[in-house]
């Protein structure tokens, strides 16, 4: 299968005061299209770190990081913000809705920033799908939290995304809420045969992954597949 | 397009979830306080020029000895300006036996073209405002020269050749009394009538006033036209040359209200840079989102600048119809003090408002806003990460750019402004570093405070650099109303010095030496106040050095009138209260009898006199004197009191022939009184200055309006800026509020940290203020408004404490909601 985004002997280090701290070191992994991989280790081990450079958020300080068939190093802060805006959507643990929006023109917001004439009716279609028909005027301070998740979801599923970003999607939600938001995230998926890379805590989320990458201290311990571990 | 439609959507929505309001405020308030000041001095300085314009009877006059080329007065018609001409020259006139000289003015129909006569039908009766000018045939005349000539009304009199009627008293007339040495008394005539009076022939000494009068542009484009064509021996003459009270009043006035529109403006720029700040800093993550949805940096200006455009325009546009309606509301309110008919607003002052508050968003609310740019997408996981503070110069420059702009519109000058401008610069970095050791400083309070204020105390030093910012902001707000108030006292004191109640409203000459003690207690008997009496002695300066005076003068300079005719000579023991020695020293008892002078100094400037020079004099009879100049004098000209270029030490001009006069004030109900003293000491000369003290009077009463009310304009905007700026600071603390109170803060506790950190910061602005103020005052006063600066103690006194309360009381209350509302619903909030 087609590989839409890989990362070769990936390393992240940052400068803190009391030297060089290293988050990341030799990471190296391919995602097939349509694939659904879950990235999980103890807070400290680089998840979010790793899914913001797969994302093009940020750039490795060494390795390389390809995405849809570019190579992000290559690429400046704008041609990556282009790329983000073609292939890529995001969700967030704390939802990152935009506070003075209301739910329709959060959803709407991606598809204005393209220039699409018909943002309106399609984050309406969206966010009906997501069963928040009645919700399209409220503000996200008037939701909860699992109703901000579906915003959310309905957002980053606009542009029609080849690749989905989550992190901790259901990390501010109860249980049986983050139940409901991965359905909606997994048929989301499905429907629109979406590849999807999400970090969690959640071992029933990461369950419903065809693939599961273990990190710890930065490396990746283990790659194992529904079918049975690969590394 | 699409960006354009997007960044209004934007806008929209951030409108409707009130994330502008604090920067459109600040906008509107900067704005409306600007355009309020402008509409309104636009208006009163109109309505000032107009009063002005009637005490010279036109808005300007060209003084010609002869008639001037007929394409000067086709020109001026051209430009619509309307145009009369009187012609101003000494003739004897005579009744029976009687002869006298008066000052003749032939005057046109038009005349005058600004003000009116005021005329009465008998000498010292009731006065009304004349319509029209003397029929031919007919003569009206001031009522000192009807007793001279013993006439009454409506006998005749000859002048030249012809005879004419006295038909009318005049007591009041434009551009013509005041003049000191115009002492011979006033005879109106119609122009028609001279031509047959055979009284000008060549060589006679007349005056040709050409009046004009029109609009201001285009009285300026004549002035333009004309300038380059004068002779020396052309006059041009505006109010303000006519009347330097006058005149220096309008000019400090207008230069006060230009200052107090840019204190506004600059307040304006406090408020909203720190508006922008705060809008900025909110919008961190709208714009991380927007760059993790694939806008491109410049697809975030694209969408951010517009939308301060539009504010821009939207928020101006509010602005100026706010000043607008405050203006017309304040002249609803004043308009018993004011003239009946006033110009209407001009459109200028509302597109200068709009400019400013384009200048201004974008000298102080660019830069915070060009940071948007820049913030990391990354931010949408990490959330500390914030865009690199913007360098110092580029904040600084552009807003120092904007203010180098707006100066040069409202003061009009490149030099001032830059003057002013390096100045405020080089205070700016010096206070910003003394805020800084100020708020080092103030941690020595930490010890033995309670743990309500060091936790307040803290919100400060652990933020040195944004509490400077802070200090800075709030310390130039009380810097910009402590100025103005400061320059409203001083200049309405000065105002007042200059005109005070009882000024004199009389000159009397020409009391006879073996009447003086008779005169004196004639005053006394009247309870009438007078300054001293001045013997008046004529004579000519004849030589400086032995040089004759016309080889010392710069060729066509006649000294400003000094010399080259008869002076009016004194002597005195003591110097008036107005002068002041600038060179040399008074004489004492000593000097008596020595031959000595103490000389005007712009006159010794223009003869090149210096103290221990050599002057000569010449008296009638042919009798000279030689002396020594012992002091140069400054005198006050418009002080309404009576004044010498030459004063003689007493004694050396005993041998003269000597006249005396005086300076009275006579209030109305002793108006009795002075038509007496005319009986009793016939000799005496009356002349009468209360008309035209009443004008400069009322003149000088709308210049303080103008000035009480821009002062209150500067203030209101001053609080609204501090509550503005107060509001932008408050998030942060509403936040760190919200924690505390979930970590089991109490109420007492939260209240007492905020009340201490912001009445620190606040008593550290009021220092800074002082300061600031201190030293601009000093600059502004010697340089700007030539007014004597002393040291302003009260200044430091005052400004601490109240900024301490001021700021301390707003930041009480704005941080009340923390406390109020619960911990969670402030966090959900923000």
């Amino acid at each position: 299968m087609e590989t839409i985004v890989s990362a070769e002997q990936v390393g992240k280090q940052v400068e803190v005061a009391s030297g060089t701290l290293t988050i990341l070191q030799e990471v190296s992994f391919a995602v097939a299209a349509g694939e659904s991989l879950a990235i999980i280790g103890v807070s400290g081990s680089g998840k979010s770190t790793l899914l913001g450079l797969l994302a093009g958020l940020d750039l490795p300080s060494s390795g390389r990081i390809t995405l849809a068939g570019e190579e992000l190093n290559a690429l400046d802060e704008d041609g990556r913000a282009r790329l983000r805006g073609q292939k890529v959507g995001f969700v967030f643990q704390t939802f990152q809705l935009l506070p003075g929006l209301t739910a329709l023109e959060n959803v709407m917001l991606p598809l204005e920033l393209a220039g699409n004439a018909a943002a309106m009716a399609q984050a309406t279609a969206l966010l009906e799908r997501v069963g928040l028909a009645q919700r399209l005027d409220h503000y996200p301070k008037q939701l909860s939290g699992g109703e901000q998740q579906r915003v959310a979801i309905a957002r980053a599923f606009a542009g029609s995304p080849a690749l989905l970003f989550a992190d901790e999607p259901t990390g501010n939600l109860d249980a049986a809420t983050g139940g409901r938001i991965i359905d909606l995230l997994f048929e989301l998926n499905a429907e629109q045969g979406t590849t999807l890379i999400l970090v969690t805590h959640d071992d029933k989320l990461a369950g419903r992954c065809g693939r599961r990458l273990h990190l710890d201290g930065g490396r990746v311990v283990a790659d194992e597949s529904k079918n049975g571990v690969r590394k | 397009m699409n960006r354009l439609k997007l960044a209004w959507r934007l806008l929209l929505r951030d409108w409707r979830a009130g994330e502008l309001r604090i920067l459109f405020a600040a906008l509107v308030i900067a704005v409306g306080a600007t355009s309020a000041i402008g509409f309104f001095t636009d208006r009163l300085q109109r309505a000032m020029g107009s009063q002005s314009a009637e005490l010279l009877g036109a808005d300007l006059i060209l003084r010609s000895p002869r008639p001037v080329a007929e394409t000067w007065l086709t020109h001026a018609t051209t430009l619509g300006l309307r145009h009369s001409e009187a012609l101003e020259f000494p003739s004897m006139v005579l009744r029976g036996d009687e002869m006298r000289l008066a000052g003749i003015k032939a005057v046109q129909d038009g005349y005058p073209l600004r003000g009116s006569l005021r005329i009465s039908d008998t000498p010292w009766g009731v006065e009304r405002a004349g319509d029209g000018i003397p029929p031919p045939g007919e003569a009206w005349a001031e009522a000192r020269l009807l007793p001279l000539l013993g006439l009454e009304v409506g006998q005749a009199l000859t002048l030249g050749d012809i005879e004419l009627k006295v038909t009318r008293v005049v007591a009041f007339e434009p551009g013509g009394g005041g003049n000191f040495a115009a002492l011979a008394p006033r005879l109106l005539v119609n122009r028609a009538d001279i031509e047959h009076a055979g009284i000008l022939g060549p060589g006679s000494r007349i005056s040709r006033n050409y009046l004009f009068a029109g609009e201001i542009a285009a009285l300026e484009r004549y002035k333009r036209w004309l300038m380059p064509q004068l002779e020396p021996s052309h006059r041009l003459v505006d109010v303000r040359e006519d009347r330097p009270t006058v005149g220096a009043a309008l000019e400090r006035a207008e230069r006060y209200l230009g200052l107090a529109s840019l204190a506004a403006v600059l307040l304006a720029g406090v408020a909203i840079a720190m508006g922008a700040r705060r809008y900025s800093e909110r919008h961190f993550d709208v714009s991380a989102m927007l760059r993790c949805l694939g806008a491109s940096q410049d697809d975030i200006l694209a969408l951010y600048l517009p939308q301060l455009l539009l504010l821009g325009l939207i928020g101006s546009g509010v602005g100026v119809a706010l000043g607008a309606l405050v203006q017309a509301g304040l002249f609803q309110l004043l308009h018993e003090l004011l003239p009946v008919r006033l110009p209407p607003p001009g459109l200028l002052p509302a597109l200068l408002g709009l400019l400013t508050g384009l200048v201004v968003l974008a000298g102080f609310a660019l830069p915070p806003i060009l940071r948007l740019r820049q913030v990391p997408a990354l931010r949408v996981l990490r959330r500390e990460l914030t865009p690199l503070p913007l360098r110092a110069w580029l904040v600084y420059g552009a807003a120092i750019g904007a203010m180098t702009l707006l100066m040069g519109r409202y003061t009009g000058s490149a030099t001032l402004t830059l003057s002013v401008l390096g100045g405020a610069a080089a205070a700016l970095i010096l206070l910003g570093v003394l805020a800084w050791l100020l708020l080092r400083a103030s941690r020595a309070l930490r010890h033995g405070a309670g743990v309500a204020w060091r936790y307040g105390l803290n919100n400060l030093w652990r933020r040195p650099w944004a509490a400077s910012g802070q200090i800075l902001a709030f310390g130039l707000t009380l810097m910009a109303m402590a100025l103005i108030a400061l320059l409203r006292n001083d200049l309405l004191a000065t105002w007042q010095a200059q005109l005070p109640e009882r000024a004199p409203n009389h000159f009397v000459v020409n009391v006879l030496p073996d009447e003086v003690a008779r005169f004196e207690s004639f005053l006394q008997d009247h309870a009438i106040d007078s300054a001293q009496l001045y013997p008046l002695v004529r004579g000519r300066l004849t030589a400086v050095n032995d040089t004759p005076v016309e080889q010392v003068l710069a060729p066509g300079d006649d000294g400003g009138g000094a010399v080259n005719r008869e002076l009016n000579l004194t002597w005195s023991n003591t110097l008036q209260e107005d002068n002041a020695i600038v060179a040399g020293r008074w004489w004492t008892a000593q000097d008596a009898g020595q031959p000595l002078v103490s000389l005007e100094a712009k006159l010794a400037e223009r003869l090149g006199a210096r103290v221990g020079d050599r002057l000569l004099f010449t008296f009638g009879g042919g009798s000279e004197l030689a002396v020594r100049v012992a002091s140069l004098r400054t005198v006050k000209w418009d002080s309404f009191k009576p004044n010498f270029f030459v004063i003689f030490a007493p004694g050396v001009l005993d041998a003269q022939p000597a006249t005396w006069m005086t300076s009275l004030y006579a209030a109305p109900e002793q108006r009795a009184a002075m038509a007496q003293m005319v009986r009793e000491f016939p000799a005496v000369t009356v002349i009468d200055l209360e008309r035209l003290m009443e004008q400069v009077r009322r003149i000088m009463e709308q210049v303080t309006l103008a000035v009480e009310y821009v002062l209150i304009f500067v203030l209101l905007a001053g609080f609204a800026v501090l509550y503005a700026a107060l509001q932008s600071s408050l998030d942060e603390r509403l936040y760190e509020g919200a924690l505390l109170r979930t970590l089991g803060a109490s109420r007492y506790q939260l209240r007492a940290g905020h009340l201490a950190e912001y009445a620190l910061l606040g008593l550290l602005a009021g220092l800074f203020a002082a300061a600031g103020s201190e030293l601009i005052a000093w600059q502004l006063y010697t340089r700007v408004f030539q007014l004597d600066y002393v040291f302003k103690w009260p200044l430091w006194l005052l400004l601490p404490p109240i900024g301490a309360a001021l700021i301390g009381a707003a930041g009480y209350w704005g941080t009340r909601h923390v406390v109020r509302r619960s911990p969670l619903a402030v966090l959900r909030a923000l």
